[in-house]
C-alpha cells in the first residue's frame, strides 16, 4: 500500500525485545505536512514505533526488528548513512534533556556535528530554532548559560529547538508534555500547528485531548497492534470503526 | 496539637540512640588512621627534615635520608601510570560506549573484574616472566613499571567505566537523535562530563602503585643502589632502583643496629606521598564537580 503522499510508512512492522513482542505487525503511514497523533495506553508500542524511524532502536540491546519502515519510499533499514537518516528526523523525548552545554551550544550541537563551522550561520540557525520553539524571548540574553539550568518547561522547548536544529523533515514528539505545565504545553501546541506547513509531525501522546486538538489523523495503538487509524474527527466521534477506540478515547478503559 | 505524645517522645529517644550508634561506628573508622599517623609522626619526629628527604642513605643505610628510594618510587609510579592510563581509559571507553553485550565483552568484563582481584605477588611473577625474562628487559625500572601498570590497569578500567556510566543515558540518546556519531557523542558530551571521575580513579591508583612491594621486588627494585643527590635524572629506564615500600621493608628487617627513627621516617614519607596524592584527587574532584553541569 504505497501511497504517493506518504512521508513515513510502516509496513508489517514487528519489534521484539527478547520474548516480549512490542509491535505485532503494524501497517500505516504518516503523510506529508500532517500532524499524525498516536494514542494508546502504556505498553502499546508507541515509543518503540518512533525509535524504528530513526533507528535508535539499533542501540537497544536485544531488540529485533522485522517488517519495513520507509522514509520517502526508502527502507530506513537499508540505508548506509544512519547518521544522515537521523538528521532528517527530529526526536523529542518524554523528559526534557538539556545537554550539559550552554543554551547556544545545545542548539548548535547538531549543525556543528554535521560540519557547519561558520559562526554567523550557526547564530542564524540557533535564533531561528529557538524562535520556532517559542523560547527565544526568554533566553536571548543568556545564551551562554547552561541549558541544564533552565526550568523543566524551558528545557523541553530547548529540546524541541534542538530537534529542529538540523532542519528535520519529520518531527517526532514522544509525550512531550508530561513534564511541563499546561500554559507551556499550549504554547508548544501553537508552535506545532505552525510547523505543520514545513514538516510532517508524529505526535505520540497519552493525552487523548491533545491528539484531538492537534492531529489531522489519529492512530490508536493497543498492545502492539494498530486498532485503527482515521481522521481525528472520526476517531473522536460516536462511531469510530472499533468499539475499543470509542472506549479508550472516552476513558472507559485503558 | 503539636504537643509531644509519649509515643513520639519514645520515637525521638530511639532516633537519638540510633544516631549515636551510627556516629560511633563511623568514628571508629577514622580512629585507626588518626592513631597510625600520630604514632608514626611521634616516632619519626627527630629525623624528619628536608635534608632527610633529599639525601641518599649512608653507612649501610643506617644514616642519611631516603632520596634514592623516594626518587625510585616516583619513577616507578609515573611510568606505570603513563602506560596504564591511556590503555585503561580507552579500553573502558570501548567497553562502556561501543561494545555490545556479547559473550566476548562478557568475557572481557569478567577478566577485568577478576584481574583486579589478583594478589599483587601473582602480578609480580607474571612481570618477572613476561617483562624481565621473556621481553629481555632484565630487572629494570621499565620492567617494574610495566608490572605495576598491569596491576593497576584493571582497576583503572573499572573506575573509568564507573565514571562513564554515571553520565545519564538520556544525554547519549539526545546526541544520537540529532545524528551525532558515537565518537562525537563520547568526545563532546560523555568524556567532558565524566573526566572528574576518571581522573580520580587514575590518581587513586598512584597510591596503590606507590605502596606495593611485591610486584617490584622481583622486577626492578633493589636493596641498595648508589645515586647522585643533585639530579632528578639519577635513574635510567633500564637501571634498577630503590623504592620506598621496599626500602621500608629491607631496613626494618635486614639491617641490624638501625636508628629507631629511620624506618618510621621512611613510613611517614611513604604515607605522605600517598596522602598528598589522595588530597590532590579530592581537590581535583571537588573542583571538577563544582563545574558539573546537571
Amino acid at each position: 500500500m504505497v501511497m504517493a503522499d506518504s512521508k513515513v510508512e510502516f509496513a508489517g512492522l514487528r519489534v521484539r525485545y527478547g520474548r516480549r513482542e512490542a509491535l505485532k505487525g503494524v501497517t500505516f503511514d504518516a503523510r506529508h505536512h500532517e500532524i499524525l497523533g498516536i494514542i494508546g495506553p502504556a505498553q502499546s508500542g508507541k515509543t518503540t514505533l518512533l525509535s524504528t524511524i530513526n533507528r535508535t532502536i539499533d542501540n537497544v540491546p536485544g531488540a529485533v526488528v522485522a517488517g519495513t519502515v520507509r522514509l520517502d519510499g526508502q527502507d530506513v533499514r537499508l540505508t548506509r548513512d544512519v547518521f544522515g537518516l537521523r538528521r532528517k528526523i527530529g526526536m523529542v523525548a518524554p523528559l526534557p534533556v538539556g545537554l550539559p552545554l550552554s543554551i547556544f551550544d545545545n542548539v548548535a550541537f547538531a549543525p556543528r556535528m554535521a560540519g557547519i563551522r561558520d559562526r554567523h550561520e550557526l547564530e542564524r540557525r540557533v535564533e531561528s530554532c529557538l524562535r520556532q520553539a517559542a523560547l527565544w524571548d526568554e533566553v536571548k540574553n543568556r545564551l551562554t548559560s547552561l541549558g541544564t539550568k533552565l526550568s523543566g518547561g524551558q528545557q523541553q522547548r530547548l529540546t524541541i529547538a534542538r530537534a529542529l536544529s538540523h532542519d528535520p523533515e519529520v518531527l517526532c514528539l514522544d509525550e512531550f508534555s508530561i513534564a511541563i505545565d499546561p500554559v507551556t504545553t499550549m504554547r508548544i501546541e501553537d508552535v506545532l500547528r505552525e510547523l505543520r506547513s514545513k514538516m510532517t509531525i508524529i505526535l505520540v501522546t497519552n493525552l487523548v485531548q491533545q491528539a484531538r486538538r492537534l492531529a489531522d489523523r489519529t492512530a490508536f495503538l493497543f498492545n502492539g497492534e494498530l486498532v485503527e487509524i482515521d481522521a481525528t474527527e472520526v476517531i473522536f466521534s460516536h462511531s469510530p470503526a472499533s468499539r475499543r477506540t470509542y472506549e479508550y478515547v472516552n476513558g472507559i478503559f485503558g | 496539637m503539636f504537643q509531644a505524645t509519649p509515643l513520639t517522645r519514645r520515637k525521638g529517644y530511639a532516633e537519638l540512640v540510633a544516631k549515636t550508634i551510627f556516629f560511633a561506628m563511623t568514628s571508629m573508622m577514622v580512629l585507626p588512621l588518626v592513631l597510625i599517623v600520630a604514632y608514626l609522626f611521634y616516632q619519626a619526629w627527630p629525623i624528619l627534615s628536608l635534608d632527610f628527604l633529599l639525601t641518599v642513605p649512608k653507612h649501610g643505610m643506617r644514616a642519611g635520608g631516603i632520596w634514592s628510594p623516594l626518587l625510585g618510587t616516583l619513577y616507578l609510579v609515573a611510568i606505570s601510570l603513563v602506560v596504564a592510563t591511556p590503555i585503561g581509559v580507552l579500553a573502558a571507553v570501548f567497553l562502556n560506549e561501543y561494545a555490545r553485550e556479547t559473550w566476548v565483552t562478557r568475557v572481557i568484563n569478567l577478566a577485568v573484574v577478576n584481574l583486579a582481584g589478583v594478589p599483587s605477588i601473582v602480578h609480580a611473577l607474571f612481570g618477572l616472566g613476561a617483562f624481565v625474562l621473556f621481553a629481555h628487559l632484565g630487572k629494570s625500572i621499565l620492567a617494574a613499571s610495566l608490572t605495576l601498570a598491569i596491576m593497576t590497569l584493571p582497576v583503572i578500567i573499572a573506575s573509568t567505566k564507573e565514571a562513564l556510566s554515571s553520565v545519564p543515558m538520556a544525554f547519549r540518546e539526545a546526541c544520537w537523535n540529532v545524528g551525532a556519531t558515537r565518537w562525537q557523542t563520547v568526545w563532546h558530551v560523555v568524556l567532558p562530563n565524566s573526566i572528574s571521575g576518571i581522573l580520580t580513579g587514575v590518581i587513586l591508583q598512584v597510591s596503590r602503585a606507590a605502596g606495593e612491594t611485591a610486584p617490584i621486588m622481583f622486577t626492578g627494585a633493589v636493596f641498595y643502589k648508589a645515586i647522585p643527590e643533585d639530579t632528578l635524572f639519577a635513574y635510567g629506564l633500564f637501571d634498577q632502583c630503590m623504592a620506598l615500600s621496599m626500602h621500608l621493608f629491607t631496613i626494618s628487617t635486614q639491617v641490624p643496629d638501625l636508628p629507631k627513627a629511620l624506618p618510621y621516617g621512611a613510613a611517614v614519607v611513604l604515607l605522605g606521598v600517598v596522602l598528598i596524592v589522595n588530597a590532590m584527587a579530592i581537590v581535583l574532584r571537588v573542583h571538577l564537580r563544582s563545574r558539573k553541569k546537571w
